[in-house]
This record gives structure tokens, sequence and C-alpha cells, in this order.
């Protein structure tokens, strides 16, 4: 709707940026400063597409890249593989978010009738899909055609909006990486250092393994988008 | 001055607009992995068998013992107990990495799942002792444990720590030895049992001359004593996330006290000092409870959950002990996250010693500092006093019968996961106020009531690198705790 606008304001500030070197030097030492913390977190670029239908604003985008090799083969292991999808959308240059759109997918091979059994939640409802090959699932998993992100009436004319995503494939529940840990962790033992470690900031980590918070993820933002006034 | 200055306005105002471009993060209250393991769906099947394949020593039972189904249930493929299964295995610590999969089995409707693990070495280093102080010119020790004896999930670990002497009278290298044994989930159960056994032979310096922050050698003397302390208890999950434990302790001391153990004042005067111990052969007999309940899910670079710890311990003649008292401990920890890569928490920790306890159970100035070198496996290797930043007491006590600190840690993540050896890394800045007393604020002072309280402030700075053999911290304190000043 609005991205050609959007990817000139894109260009202009790229050329502003170019235009002054103390500027990047900032910006060199901002990054060395901040940027290592949120190098791997940093979203990636994704030109989506998005419509109005109805009351609603809706997109499409493809998530093929959560999966690599290994977590498409795990698809017909018999064990469920689970998407969640977090989007939400917040007026360009503003932290606040104005809409939150929250959809999971869920997978999982039939070893005897050998189909992949999906069960996407999304905010229409609930589906329940049954299709014979592997590809044909992925498709299904990481398809996004249409999904309703905000109501209209919360997103204003002519302003610049971003929407961001994090999708992550099988993500751990908090409580069981709590879990996890604290299995994992050092009881005292019984022994005789009993200030230090009673007191003490850290914890002995017996067996320091960590779990991933999910097999993959994926933070992806969108281009800057508005929405047009309408025509009088 | 203005070029400084406007570079870093410059440099704020980037990382401002850096900040704000970014887009917020989704509602805190959505934890996608609840939302993830929530209900059940797909066929329903039998487990039939579980195979497990790469386990190496390991028995088969224990890693049966951990599942969170058996052989013979019946539930739906989608069912979360099956992806809790995976973290159950890996929980065990023994594996590297566990892969699980189904395939058919003999009937339609049965499955036999497939368990197939990497191993990794169960060898740990627990702790590293060194340094240099005033008192031992060097020391050095270590503590191993071998989590999985012979494949059969006891754990077994010890530590060994030696210190030198110096010029402190009477004073004598020190060493001290503790084997250590644990017994997790008895039979797949939620009760864990453990057991150590502890020899220390040590020279406890304590200050004869001079003023209290004074660490002269020729201003101590020291007296040797033995310890041989056997520990044992059991451990229930109360919940997924919390713990109450019973430990008994039984402990021979034999010491060679000084008959009148004196100190000399800068005025003049000669005050007893008491040693809070018994000449010769003495015994601590005792029996604590405690209760642990800790939702952080990342231990050792925290952003979120807390961690409360509260321990109760009782000694008296009825036990058998040759000292009556109860010591009663308590620490909170609550972590919040302020962005994508930054935290903050809060710590708070005291305690109280009630009735005559011997020295080594009194909290010690180095519990409660983190700027002081800690005693190694129960052993005194520095003498190093606190800083006096606030200009409270100078004569603040090592030793004490009621303490606490409470410190404000801020860390920002500087990496995430490098290699698959390393975790991350994190800044941290923290700070926070102590106190010690050895018994009520006296009511009599020659001094105001500020320079007479025994608090004071400590800071920290440095950095905390997470790898798979332990966390490792190159931090102010840590380096001020290992150096003689």
């Amino acid at each position: 709707m609005s991205a050609d606008r959007a990817d000139r304001a894109d260009r202009a500030a790229a050329r502003r940026a170019r235009t002054s070197p103390l500027a990047a030097l900032a910006a060199l030492a901002a990054l060395c400063l901040a940027g290592d913390a949120r190098a791997d977190d940093e979203p990636e670029l994704v030109r989506m597409r998005f419509f109005e239908r109805g009351t609603q604003l809706l997109i499409s985008t493809s998530l093929t890249k959560l999966f690599d090799g290994a977590a498409y083969d795990r698809l017909d292991s018999g064990f469920a593989s689970t998407l969640v999808i977090r989007a939400w959308i917040s007026p360009s240059g503003s932290g606040d978010p104005i809409s939150f759109q929250l959809v999971r997918r869920r997978v999982v091979y039939n070893l005897w009738d050998e189909v992949y059994e999906l069960e996407l939640d999304e905010p229409s409802g609930r589906r329940t899909v049954k299709v014979k090959y592997k590809a044909e699932a992925l498709k299904l998993l990481t398809s996004i055609d249409g999904l309703p992100v905000a109501p209209l009436a919360k997103i204003p004319y002519v302003r610049h909006h971003v929407l961001a995503m994090i999708v992550e494939l099988n993500p751990v529940s908090q409580e069981t990486l709590a879990q996890v840990r604290r299995w994992l962790s050092e009881g005292t033992g019984g022994g005789l250092d009993r200030g230090g470690s009673f007191f003490g900031s850290f914890v002995s980590v017996f067996v320091n393994l960590r779990v991933p918070e999910a097999d993959r993820v994926l933070r992806l933002r969108s281009q800057p988008f508005y929405r047009p006034e309408p025509k009088r | 001055m203005r070029a400084p200055c406007a570079t870093m306005l410059l440099l704020l105002g980037i990382c401002a607009v850096a900040q704000a471009e970014e887009a917020a993060p989704p509602p805190a209250e959505i934890d996608p992995g609840a939302v993830a393991e929530q209900g059940e769906f797909g066929p329903a099947i039998m487990i039939e068998d579980i195979s497990v394949i790469g386990g190496g020593s390991t028995r088969r039972e224990l890693i049966l013992r951990a599942l969170p189904f058996a052989i013979g249930d019946v539930l739906s493929a989608g069912d979360p107990r099956l992806r809790r299964a995976r973290f159950k295995v890996l929980a065990l610590g023994f594996f590297r990495d566990v892969e699980m999969s189904m395939r058919r089995g003999s009937r339609r409707g049965r499955v036999i799942v497939e368990i197939l693990l990497e191993e990794r070495g169960t060898v740990v280093l627990n702790r590293f002792w060194f340094g240099s102080s005033t008192i031992a010119p060097w020391w050095f020790g270590v503590d191993l444990s071998e989590r999985n004896l012979l494949g059969s999930g006891i754990s077994v670990g010890g530590g060994v720590v030696y210190a030198s002497h110096d010029r402190v009278a009477n004073s004598d290298d020190q060493w001290a030895a503790e084997l250590r044994l644990g017994v997790p989930a008895i039979g797949g159960s939620r009760w864990s049992s453990f057991g150590s056994l502890t020899r220390l032979s040590g020279s406890e310096a304590y200050q004869v001359a001079g003023p209290s922050n004074d660490t002269s050698p020729e201003d101590y003397r020291a007296f040797r004593y033995d310890r041989t302390t056997a520990r044992g208890g059991a451990s229930y999950d109360v919940a997924a996330l919390a713990r109450l434990s019973v430990a008994a302790r039984a402990e021979l001391v034999d010491a060679e006290l000084p008959l009148t153990p004196t100190r000399t004042l800068d005025d003049g005067r000669v005050i007893s000092t008491d040693l809070h111990l018994k000449d010769g052969r003495s015994r601590v007999v005792s029996a604590t409870l405690s209760f642990d309940r800790d939702t952080r899910p990342d231990l050792a670079l925290p952003t979120s959950g807390s961690r409360l710890t509260l321990s109760a311990e009782l000694s008296g003649r009825a036990l058998g002990s040759s000292y009556d008292f109860v010591a009663l401990r308590a620490r909170y920890e609550r972590w919040w996250p302020l962005s994508s890569a930054g935290a903050i928490g809060l710590r708070l920790g005291g305690g109280a010693i009630l009735g005559r306890a011997p020295r080594f159970d009194l909290l010690d100035v180095t519990d409660l500092n983190r700027m002081l070198a800690p005693r190694a496996l129960g052993l005194l290797i520095s003498l190093s006093s606190p800083l006096n930043l606030l200009r409270t007491a100078s004569d603040k006590p090592t030793l004490g019968e009621a303490g606490g600190a409470a410190s404000a840690e801020y860390t920002y993540r500087l990496f995430g996961k490098s290699s698959r050896r390393i975790y991350g890394g994190a800044l941290f800045v923290s700070a926070g106020l102590w106190g010690l007393s050895e018994a009520a604020f006296p009511k009599i002072r020659d001094r105001g009531i500020w320079s007479s309280l025994p608090i004071d402030l400590f800071i920290d700075a440095g950095l905390r690198v997470d790898t798979d053999i332990g966390v490792f911290e190159f931090s102010l304190a840590n380096t001020l705790g290992r150096v003689p000043r």
C-alpha cells in the first residue's frame, strides 16, 4: 500500500547518514559500545505485504527461513513441532505497540496413517489439517497468508508504522528452563563452605549445560508502512 | 571541552534513536514456551518400547527413570510430556545432546521411542582457589566432581586447599580436604540425599595489636586447630522449583588456644579477646532445616525470576554439642529485564546467630563484602580489612552475630552464544551496603552515631563469561580478594 513511499524515506535516511562522517564515526562507536549485545537479536528486515479487509489490517509473508535441514528432518520424527508467532505493530520511531497478535501452529507425523496432522490456532479460530507430504506441512506451517494483525481503527491514517515479529520453533517455557537449570545446579552437597556459598551471588553450576530457549528463532521487521487517507 | 561533550551527546542521541527505532518487545506476560506446551493433540499412541542409543556407561534404567512416561503408557503424539522428556534426560547432566524420535511398533497405534544420546564428560571443575595475602604468600586449591559415578547417577566430589604461612607468630601451613557424595532423585522420586566428610588443619590468625584495619602480620598471632566434620541430609522437591532440606552435622574441633588472648589497643589499653572457641576438644552437633525456591531461568547470567533461601540451624547440649546456638540465615534476590540485553537485580541477605556459636559458625565479613577474599573450604587465608568508604566505624568486626547485605546489580549482555562451549558474556556493575555487628549496637559511645555504625559500601564491576565448564568472573572484587593489601 505504501511501500514505494516508505522506500524513498529509507533511502533519504540512508543518504543523510552517509553525508556526515562524524555521525558515521559516532555510530560506529555507539555500535561498539552497545551494538554487540543485540547482534544476535537484531531483527531482519523482510518485505511484507499489507492489505485491508473489512475492519482488519492483514499481512502476508513467508517464514521458511525458520527451518534448517535438521528442523525439517525432525518433522517426521513422530514428535510434535510447534511454531509460536508473536507479531506486533508500533508507530515508526516509537516503542509503544498498538496491537499484538499471537499464533500457534503445531504438526505431528502420524506414523501409522503416514500423514502430517496440523493444528493451526489463528485469530479466526482453530483449524486441523492433514497432509500427505512433508513439504506441504512445511508450507502450511510457515506461510502467513492474510493474517489479521490489527483492527484498522487502531492505525491512524498517514502515520508510518512497523510490524515486528518473533517466530520460535519449539520454544521452551520459562518454567521448564528454570527446572532444567535447577536440576543441573549443584546443591551444597553438605560441604563446609557455608558462608560464601550461602550469601554469595553465585551458585556453582554443576554441569553447565545451556538449554536454548527455542530450537530456532527468527526475528523479523517489516518495511515501514502507512494507511493512505481515503479518497473523497 | 565542547567537542567531547558534543560527541558524547551525539553518541547518546544515536543510542536513543537506535532504541526508538527498535520495535518494542511483545507483551512480557506472554511466555511463548508456555503457549507451545499447552494442550494435547495428534493421534493416540501406546509406548511399546523405549530404545536407548549411545548412552555409554550410563545405565538404561537411569534414563528410563528420568522420563515422564513409561512403557505401556497411552498418550497423544502431541502430549507435552513427550516434549519434556528431552529436557528431563538433558537435565541428568550426563549428555551433551539428546535427540528423540519414534518408529512404528509391532501393532497399529504402538510406537517405539528412540533416544539418541551424545555423551559428555561428567568430571566437572567446581571451584578453583588461588591467591596471595599478607598471611598466606600463596594458596591454591581445586574442587572437582564426578556426576555420574560408574554410570550409576551417583555424584562424588571433593576439594583440596593448601595455604602457606608467613610471619604471623605461631602460624603454620594450612590445608583442608573434603569428600562429598550425592544421590539425586532416589529411585526416580522427589527425594535426594547428600553427605560429606571434611578435614581441616588450620592456623587461625587473630589480632593482638594495632588498629582494626591493620593487616601487618606483626600485629597478629595464630592458634592451631583441627576440624573433622561429617554432614548428611536429604532434600525433598516440594514443587518443581522449590526444595526443602534437612541436614545433620557432627564436628570435632581440637583447638590449641592461648591461655589469655588479649589485644593492645592504640591508646595502650589491653583488652581480652574472645576467640569464640573452646580450648582443647569440643563438639558441634547440629540439625538444619532449609528451604529454597529458585525461579530464575538462567542461574549463571540471570535476567528474570527470583530466588529465596531460608535456613535455620540448631545446636545444643541436648544434641551432644559443646555449643548452644541457633543460626538463622535468609537471602532473596530478584531480577527484572530492562531491555533485550540489560537487566537489574536486587539482592538481600542476612543472618543472626543466637547463643554461643563457635567462630567458624559466626557471620564472616567475607560472606557479606564481596571485595574481600572468602574462606577457602573454611580456612582463613586473608586478613584484608574492608575499605572504609562511608567513613563509618573504622573498627568494624570481622566476625559477627548479626549482619546482612543489600545490593543492586545492573548487567548488560555483551554477547550471546558464540560457540558450542561459550554461552554468553555480560558486563555487570553492582553496589551495595553491608553491615556486621558483634552484638547489640552499643548504647554508650565515644563517637557520633554515624562513625560508630558497623556498615559500609561495596562495589564491584567486571565481566562474567558463561561456559560449558562453569561461570568465570573477571571483576574488581575478585581481583582485590586475591592480592595482598
